[in-house]
């Protein structure tokens, strides 16, 4: 039997089916492929891991490229508060709860200029022109760069870091926002307009909801740039929060210490992003029923 | 015959070149930063040159104390002027996992020049009516000896950094000026050159000065700057090692004798400051090196308590790991 006979049977196999069975069939077919997929991930992870292990026992390397079970077994103790003389402060939690507060000031303000901006230039031409060359000439500047200047500005503390988180933030989710706002298709324009739509209603009930997948395009960039941001900034204006405890473990010369900062800015960073995101996500595209980007 | 006589000269020539070879030595060095200006001194008298040895400069950022100490820890460079604190840190993290440490300090300056700068207005307050305040103090890195001193002055008084409501910010020694100034900070921990400049720009005053005796009649016999080593280079080329740190009292020897007019500008062009500002910082800083048994144990006394009190290193690392005294004067 050649392939295009294998087709024919399955095709026909499948029209002889109830609908039920073909949508249970489905789901299982998504299960087993979610599992595998599962299990394909894991492989490599715990493949990584083991060569990490290897390579860390082996080389002798254990000060400078600690094992991945003793970085797990610090990342637990640091969570877990053993260590009542702990070096870095009074516990880690006293550093996410800052550095979470600081990206989270930086990336809402952020959000809440270049939102509205990225809609109002979208769909407004003259607007646009007047003023998108000038934001495009300060998007390359990079968000480091803005630490000097931050602190000039507002001095050693939380003020700098949130500036230059929102300098970092502020682009993707301008231009994300900006660019869906100016492709809607002019045939939904009309049809919304055929519907009676004008104004606020146009722009809540077809602009907003159309121009949403790129607006959560562009928070999901914007949040991961917020913590690689508030690490820097931290490391060079602050005297608290992860990116300090980053820092000062690289000055008592602790790499296990190093990477359990680094393991716990990428959880808080995943998991800021998988409940804030898709939070937003849920309740705009699911409400909106859009189709995401 | 000539002609044979000719042919061989150049062998002889290379010969000779390679008899009278300079031995080449890798050297880290905190720059621009005045605690390392005797590495400057030395060049410049030609006492390198004068014990055999072609030095190659590897200069890190003042504040990057860090940086030099993972360079020096891998073998990137030998020796290392500018750090002390630190050397104990990256040795506790070797004996802690049960290895031998891989640097030491081999030799050290002779005077402390560790100050507390405060603003102006804070004039006439005692340490117990300052400890309640919200200040904002500048320290160069979490590691600074500066702040390694003043932990160990209160440990001496009962207390900690804990029981002060003062902020320790890091800040790099040129930003502390500027910082204070523009009201960021209201002081900062540092070296002679920092101290100087805020005086003169009437930014604030001395409250406190190692050398002064304020941090302790011990802490005036501490060494300000370290100069450290690669254990495994030093194993292998002890005479090299020997050379190098004699080369640097030969230096310090030569900044006693020199006028002072010298000095300042060899100290000038190191640090990149104005000459004025150097003679007026001369009386308050001294970049000789002259490290011995005595000051070594101070150190360990003073620093090295204060730094296992707070957990920074390990209770199994001793004098002898952080410290290797066959290149310590004995007396």
């Amino acid at each position: 039997m050649n392939s295009i006979q294998k087709i024919d049977s399955a095709i026909t196999a499948q029209s002889d089916r109830s609908p039920e069975d073909f949508a249970r069939s489905l789901k299982v077919a998504h299960r087993r492929l979610q599992w595998r997929r599962f299990w394909r991930g894991a492989c490599g992870v715990l493949a990584i891991l083991a060569l990490w292990q290897l390579m860390s026992r082996l080389l002798d390397l254990e000060l400078l490229l600690p094992p991945p079970l003793t970085v797990l077994r610090n990342v637990i103790l640091t969570l877990a508060i053993s260590d009542p003389h702990w070096l870095y402060g009074p516990n880690i939690y006293v550093h996410l709860e800052h550095s979470f507060l600081r990206a989270m000031a930086g990336f809402g303000s952020a959000a809440v200029i270049a939102i509205p901006m990225g809609l109002i230039l979208g769909r407004v031409v003259t607007l646009r022109e007047f003023i998108l060359p000038s934001i495009k000439g300060v998007y390359p500047i990079p968000g480091i760069a803005w630490i000097p200047l931050a602190i000039l500005w507002f001095g050693l503390g939380d003020a700098a870091v949130i500036f230059v988180v929102f300098a970092t933030t502020f682009f993707p989710m301008f231009f994300s926002t900006e660019a869906g706002a100016r492709q809607i298709s002019p045939v939904i324009i009309d049809a919304g307009r055929c519907f009676g739509a004008r104004g606020v209603t146009l722009f809540f009930r077809v602009i907003l909801p159309a121009t949403v997948p790129y607006i959560i395009t562009g928070l999901r960039i914007s949040l991961g740039g917020a913590w690689r941001m508030i690490v820097a900034g931290e490391m060079l204006a602050s005297q608290d929060g992860i990116g300090y405890f980053l820092m000062e473990s690289r000055f008592q010369f602790k790499a296990v210490d190093l990477m359990t900062a680094m393991i716990l800015i990428a959880i808080v960073g995943y998991a800021t992003e998988k409940i804030l995101i898709d939070t937003i996500e849920k309740r705009t595209l699911e409400k909106w029923e859009v189709q995401p980007s | 015959m000539r002609r044979r006589a000719l042919l061989a000269a150049p062998a002889v020539l290379g010969f000779a070149r390679r008899a009278n070879a300079a031995d080449r030595i890798k050297v880290g060095m905190l720059k621009p930063n005045i605690v390392t200006a005797i590495y400057w001194i030395a060049v410049k008298t030609k006492s390198f040159q004068n014990q055999g040895l072609e030095v190659v400069e590897n200069p890190f950022p003042s504040g990057q104390t860090a940086a030099g100490i993972e360079q020096l820890m891998r073998g990137g460079i030998d020796f290392y002027l500018g750090a002390s604190g630190e050397v104990a840190h990256a040795d506790s993290r070797y004996v802690e996992a049960g290895k031998p440490p891989p640097i030491a300090l081999i030799e050290g300056g002779v005077a402390g020049g560790s100050f507390l700068v405060l603003r102006n207005d804070l004039k006439g307050k005692t340490l117990d009516e300052l400890r309640v305040q919200n200040l904002r103090i500048g320290i160069s890195n979490p590691s600074s000896y500066h702040l390694i001193l003043l932990r160990a002055f209160l440990r001496e008084r009962g207390q900690t950094t804990d029981d002060f409501a003062w902020r320790f910010l890091t800040v790099g020694g040129p930003e502390m000026l500027p910082a204070m100034v523009s009201h960021q900070l209201d002081g900062f921990m540092h070296d002679a050159l920092t101290t100087t400049l805020a005086l003169r720009s009437n930014a604030g005053f001395v409250f406190m000065s190692s050398d002064r005796g304020d941090m302790g009649a011990r802490a005036k016999l501490l060494p300000g700057t370290g100069v450290c080593a690669n254990l495994d280079f030093v194993r292998k080329n002890p005479d090299v090692t020997k050379r190098f740190t004699q080369a640097l009292r030969d230096a310090s020897a030569a900044y006693s004798a020199a006028p002072k007019a010298e000095m300042v500008a060899i100290m000038s062009e190191w640090s990149r400051q104005d000459p004025a500002v150097i003679d007026d910082m001369y009386q308050r800083f001294d970049p000789r090196v002259g490290l011995t048994e005595a000051a070594a144990k101070t150190w360990w006394d003073i620093l090295g308590s204060a730094m296992l009190a707070r957990g920074e290193i390990s209770p199994k690392l001793t004098l002898n790991d952080v410290f290797d005294l066959d290149f310590v004067r004995r007396e």
